[in-house]
């Protein structure tokens, strides 16, 4: 209930298009029974006529006939192309909504879920939302009106006639839509999480499929994909089979309406308190009048899954930023300082800080290195200092500013990272670079990666800067992705350069060229290195020394071998034991 | 194959559901005639006999189990109807799924991860729209009509040959209005695709947006693409409902018809035709409402089709997608062969039949081979080394030397444009590919975790392990210590790039997965890259003591986990430029000795002067 109510107030902005929606299918409905009812009415009346030798205006209601099949036709396609135009829009806006409030999640938030799963709620669930509004809200409001409107129409003629028909319309529009609401709750849930699974299966087996071909485990992951695939069907299955039973129901419902009308009609008739003409028109009108709600029990069988897809959606759009943003405008600080103070972060559900009193500094234009094993908290340094997550102790300030004082995407805008892992997006290479800068030009995008090191290598491709990099770059090697991310933080040109690991997993030749590369990035600008390899640090300015989360030793490059050797062979002989 | 024709091909899947949802259909039929029928008898003698309730008591009576028999009939329809959708879809999935893992990482490397998960879900789903609807419907609308027009034509062959006249032009109109639709689908499913793989691109690279500030900038490019895409499905929806309207006017046109000349007959009137149509036979009230009852039923099966229409275009635009996909043959494992002898050169992938027979740990050889991912560009150009049973054997040289090739072909991934690898006596290109691949542990240079608990991730290669052994693996691979402390140890859930953990944990889950897998070939690439001094020390113990009794492959760049390498591989433009162990290397005046002093220039950096061992000593 919940959620419908929010629900509803995300379609607010439609109620315009929602009541023009409502009034154009009222008007269709309305049309479709009398043209049936008048129809009745029309040839009963003929043949009672012509028996009986008298005479009948026959021009009006063959005139009404033809204008109620006109407005019939013309009023269904009026009405699906509105309220689907409408929930189109709508739903084309949620995606966008639901982006907005996913992407300040990442990356601390979004660590628990696979990109599968979130796949699925941006599409899938976002789409199962226009049930809601073409099935549900439209139909329910059409149906309700439609049902009194019946009612009295019936009571003109007899009280009887009235509840009875009434009687069948709630069965068919409300009894069972409550009874298939209930049956389709846990196969809808269930839908939808099967469907975020299979989406993960599938990428899982799609982008994992190298790993898993060598070991043997592509057979698994298939199976995997057919059992969810199975599950899935196997409750759209259920759900198939109630909607068959409803659907009978409806049916059941309408004739057995006629039924009873039949039989409590034909006395009235024989007794002429009915016209015979008006028996054909009741008959005719309580089958059509079933249209009203006999959209109603899919409708409803079909929130459950639309109500899974609304929890999902909003169990991401309820997620707190792990920071907050400030409602001031960001600081324009005209230094470029690093300054870490007292600083401690635990992630959540660990049972020991990452890091823990972390004092640094790191003066404009000069260079520092955090160096420390796996794990010891040197890359939580870099989080807090972006600002995926906020300390849980001391401060951190930018040229004296602290950094809660900035807006997340102004202060990301002063800082560039070269890190071990270069995401590449699936587009090409020249637009893998403008993502650093959208207006740089060519020339300027050359110049970048003339720096970088790897002009050379994307004009000799057929494509050059055109050349398409493939999913997650998979055309590029591992040394070609990181010279791209140095390129693009060139064309950043960004006061504060982060580098995490910048040549690791690279042949000599390629890291010194990258390393003359950063040389020329590093130049005029503020440089934090993180680092597990404590040698050949002499170019940097200060040392930072870290394990398990805490300062061990601080000072030029000197103080690394002895402080790391410490702490790097007590954690070893801990891992061995 | 042309779409259609693939799609009646899957009918044998449908099978029997499919033919009980066309009887089923026939009964719902059959049953509307007897209902018209008897309502019609019904409401005549009411009407015109003055009989009540006690005259037509039996009527109503037989009609009440009409109305109960026809309620069974429709939800044994569509439970069958269902079905038969159902065996269709498992079975394609699967069928697609399987397709794409004979067609490997070579052929996926070229396609959108997005695009595939929307054909393996929605996609499938779209099929049913075909089987479950569209196909019943079809054979529907050759039998009811039909079986209408023999009750009708002896009752009044005016109403008939009105039916019979309008009939045709439904179906038509359908088609005129349907050949449009069939390029609309196409764009609404490419634009669906794009869809997805922009969103899951997006999705994996979120952090990397930020990090530019361009997260928010994307914002703009979600509103595109989802308008985009309301935009195409509205352009499909628009003539399907446009469709619907010209089937419902004509229908309606034929009831308004036929009621007329029911009507005008029934009241006498003399009707505004030619003198010799107005020989017209006479009709009594019983035929005319029966016809006028009957006349919904007649357009019904055709206008239904004419819905469903809709459908069979969904399900082709999905289908021709899988037809892409399941046309592709896998890559030839082995091309003509410049000194081949043997018959393996046309072979196809997957196959080589034979069984690896050399006894491990076996030695490998490659005979000059050759091998370019495109035309006129040579990745490997003449590459020959062997690598001897049990030998620890490195891979060094720059990037694009082709160290990574050589690998991708030993995994069966890439198959050689010319020239051989031999496995101990045996040709790679004879071996079936997945016996050959249970010989081998890999750690590639981005290893990927999958969904599921770290000791699944660690069991890949040998699900049936017990976690005594997956204990041990991780021990061995200097993991132990950090899964042990996570709050649920092995069975803590990972994601996929192992969401929360570094680099380097993520590598020493893979190198457990490797241990595990007691593999007579172990080929790691950059396995010790990610991992601190310390840690690659330890590992590499581990390593040592993995390649007992098993060949070593390593691809390495960083030179201390080279030097305890039996032999060194210097790769340079796709050759062996110069081999030989650590110390011949480096007192040669090679390559691999400029390397080493490279190394030891390399500054401002993290080079390699720090040398474990050395500290070790002190």
């Amino acid at each position: 209930m919940k959620e419908l109510l929010r629900l509803w107030s995300l379609f607010r902005p439609y109620r315009g298009w929602m009541i023009a929606g409502t009034l154009i299918a009222l008007l269709t409905l309305i049309a479709n029974v009398a043209l049936m009812a008048l129809a009745g009415w029309f040839i009963t009346a003929m043949a009672v006529a012509g028996v009986a030798g008298v005479a009948i205006n026959y021009f009006a209601p063959a005139a009404l006939i033809r204008l109620s099949a006109i407005v019939r036709t013309a009023g269904r396609y009026a009405e699906r192309l509105v309220n689907h135009e409408a929930t189109f829009r709508l739903i084309a806006e949620l995606r966008v909504w639901f982006y907005r409030h996913l992407e300040p999640l990442a990356p601390a938030r979004l660590q628990q879920y696979h990109s599968g799963d979130l796949l699925s709620r941006i599409r899938a669930d976002i789409d199962a939302l226009d049930n809601l509004y073409v099935r549900v809200l439209v139909p329910v409001a059409v149906a309700a009106i439609s049902a009194v409107l019946f009612f009295v129409f019936l009571l003109l003629h007899d009280p009887l006639l009235a509840l009875s028909g009434l009687a069948f319309l709630l069965i068919a529009g409300v009894a069972l839509p409550v009874w298939s609401q209930g049956r389709g709750q846990a196969p809808g849930r269930r839908l939808a999480e099967d469907e975020a699974e299979l989406r993960a299966a599938v990428i899982d087996g799609v982008q994992g499929m190298a790993e898993l071909t060598i070991y043997g485990a592509n057979e698994r992951q298939s199976e995997r994909v057919n059992v969810l695939g199975r599950r899935l069907i196997a409750d759209q299955a259920r759900l198939s089979s109630d909607h068959g039973v409803t659907q009978a129901a409806v049916g059941l419902s309408a004739s057995l309406s006629l039924w009873v009308l039949l039989w409590l009609a034909i006395p009235m008739v024989h007794d002429g308190t009915l016209m015979p003409p008006q028996l054909a028109m009741l008959a005719l009108f309580t089958l059509a009048s079933f249209e009203a709600v006999a959209p109603l029990p899919q409708a409803f069988q079909l929130l459950g899954r639309t109500l899974a897809a609304a929890r999902r959606i909003f169990a991401i759009v309820d997620t707190e930023p792990p920071v907050v943003e400030p409602t001031a405008p960001s600081p324009r600080p005209e230094r470029f300082d690093i300054r870490f103070r007292g600083v401690g972060f635990s992630y959540p559900g660990a049972a020991t800080p990452a890091v823990a009193d972390i004092d640094l500094d790191v003066p404009q234009g000069t260079r520092a290195a955090v160096v420390g094993a796996t794990g010891s908290g040197k890359s939580t340094l870099f989080n807090l200092l972006l600002r995926f997550w906020e300390p849980d102790a001391g401060a951190i300030s930018i040229g004296g500013h602290s950094i809660t004082t900035f807006r997340g995407d102004d202060l990301r805008s002063h800082i560039a990272v070269v890190s071990q892992q270069t995401y590449l997006f699936d587009t090409t290479i020249r637009e893998n670079l403008q993502i650093a800068a959208p207006e740089a030009t060519q020339e300027a995008i050359e110049a970048a990666c003339r720096v970088a090191q790897i002009h050379d290598f994307i004009s000799e491709l057929p494509e050059g800067y055109g050349t398409w990099v493939g999913e997650t770059g998979v055309r590029l090697s591992g040394g070609q992705a990181r010279r791209i991310a140095v390129a693009r933080a060139l064309l950043k040109d960004a006061p504060i350069l982060l580098l995490d690991e910048p040549t690791e997993g690279l042949d000599a030749e390629t890291e010194r060229s990258l390393m003359q590369a950063l040389d020329r990035l590093m130049v005029g600008r503020t440089v934090l290195l993180i680092t597990h390899r404590p040698a050949g640090l002499d170019w940097v300015d200060r040392v930072l020394v870290l394990d398990n989360g805490r300062e061990v030793a601080r000072g030029d490059s000197k103080v690394i071998p002895e402080a790391t050797q410490g702490a790097l062979l007590r954690d070893a002989a801990g891992a061995v034991a | 194959m042309s779409v259609n024709a693939w799609l009646k091909s899957h009918r044998p899947l449908a099978g029997a559901a499919l033919k009980r949802t066309i009887g089923f259909g026939v009964g719902q039929g059959l049953l509307a005639i007897a209902q018209a029928w008897l309502l019609a008898l019904i409401l005549n003698a009411v009407i015109f006999e003055g009989a009540g309730l006690t005259e037509i008591g039996h009527l109503m009576a037989v009609l009440l189990g009409l109305f109960l028999v026809r309620g069974v009939t429709v939800w044994l329809g569509e439970r069958s109807a269902f079905q038969a959708a159902a065996l269709v879809r498992s079975g394609l999935r699967d069928q697609v799924f399987r397709h794409l893992q004979r067609l490997g990482p070579r052929y996926l490397a070229n396609e959108r991860s997005g695009a595939l998960v929307e054909m393996l879900t929605k996609g499938i789903d779209d099929l049913e729209g075909y089987y479950a609807r569209f196909l019943p419907a079809m054979t529907l609308t050759m039998i009811l009509p039909v079986v209408i027009l023999v009750v009708v034509f002896p009752a009044d062959w005016v109403a008939g040959a009105v039916m019979l006249v309008t009939a045709p032009l439904i179906p038509l109109f359908m088609i005129l209005i349907g050949s449009s639709a069939q390029s609309k689908n196409q764009r609404q499913w490419k634009e669906l695709a794009r869809m997805s793989s922009h969103f899951l691109d997006v999705i994996q690279g979120l952090t990397t947006l930020k990090l530019f500030g361009a997260s928010r900038r994307e914002a703009d490019e979600v509103a595109r693409i989802s308008n985009a895409y309301r935009s195409s499905t509205m352009q499909v929806l628009r003539v399907a409902f446009l469709s619907s309207a010209v089937l419902e006017f004509f229908a309606a046109i034929g009831i308004a018809i036929i009621a007329v000349f029911v009507g005008f007959r029934l009241y006498g009137l003399v009707m505004p035709l030619p003198e010799w149509l107005m020989a017209l036979p006479e009709i009594t009230y019983l035929q005319g409402l029966f016809i006028l009852m009957l006349a919904p039923e007649f357009y019904a099966p055709l206008r239904n089709m004419g819905i469903q229409y809709h459908a069979r275009m969904a399900a082709a635009a999905a289908a021709e997608q899988m037809i892409r996909v399941l046309d592709t043959e896998p890559e030839a494992r082995s091309a003509p062969d410049a000194n081949a002898t043997q018959a393996t050169a046309t072979e196809q992938a997957a196959s080589g039949h034979t069984q690896l027979q050399a006894p491990r740990p076996f030695g490998l050889r490659f005979q000059d081979v050759h091998f370019s991912y495109e035309e006129g560009r040579d990745a490997l150009c003449g590459m020959d080394f062997d690598v001897p049973a049990g030998a620890r054997v490195a891979l060094v040289g720059t990037s694009g030397a082709g160290k990574t090739t050589v690998i991708n072909l030993l995994l069966g991934f890439l198959s050689p444009t010319s020239g051989r690898i031999l496995i101990g006596e045996q040709a790679l290109s004879d071996l079936d590919l997945e016996d050959w691949r249970s010989h081998l542990a890999w750690v590639p240079q981005q290893p990927r975790l999958f969904q599921g608990t770290i000791g699944d991730n660690i069991r890949l290669g040998r699900p049936d392990a017990d976690i005594e052994s997956v204990r041990a693996a991780a021990r061995r691979a200097r993991a132990a210590e950090f899964i042990e402390a996570l709050p649920a140890g092995y069975e803590n859930l990972v994601g996929e790039r192992g969401a929360g953990l570094s680099g380097g944990q993520i590598q020493r889950i893979a190198l457990a997965r490797a241990f595990l897998r007691d593999a007579p070939l172990v080929i790691l690439d950059e396995a010790t890259a990610n991992l601190d001094p310390e840690s690659e020390r330890l590992v590499q113990e581990g390593i040592e003591e993995l390649a007992k009794g098993r060949t070593l492959l390593v691809v390495a760049h960083r030179l201390a986990t080279v030097r305890r390498a039996d032999r060194i591989l210097v790769l340079e433009s796709g050759r062996v430029a110069e081999s030989g162990t650590h110390e011949t290397l480096s007192a040669s005046n090679g390559i691999y000795a400029r390397m080493i002093a490279a190394y030891g220039q390399t500054a401002p950096g993290q080079a390699d002067v720090w040398n474990p061992e050395q500290e070790n000593d002190r």
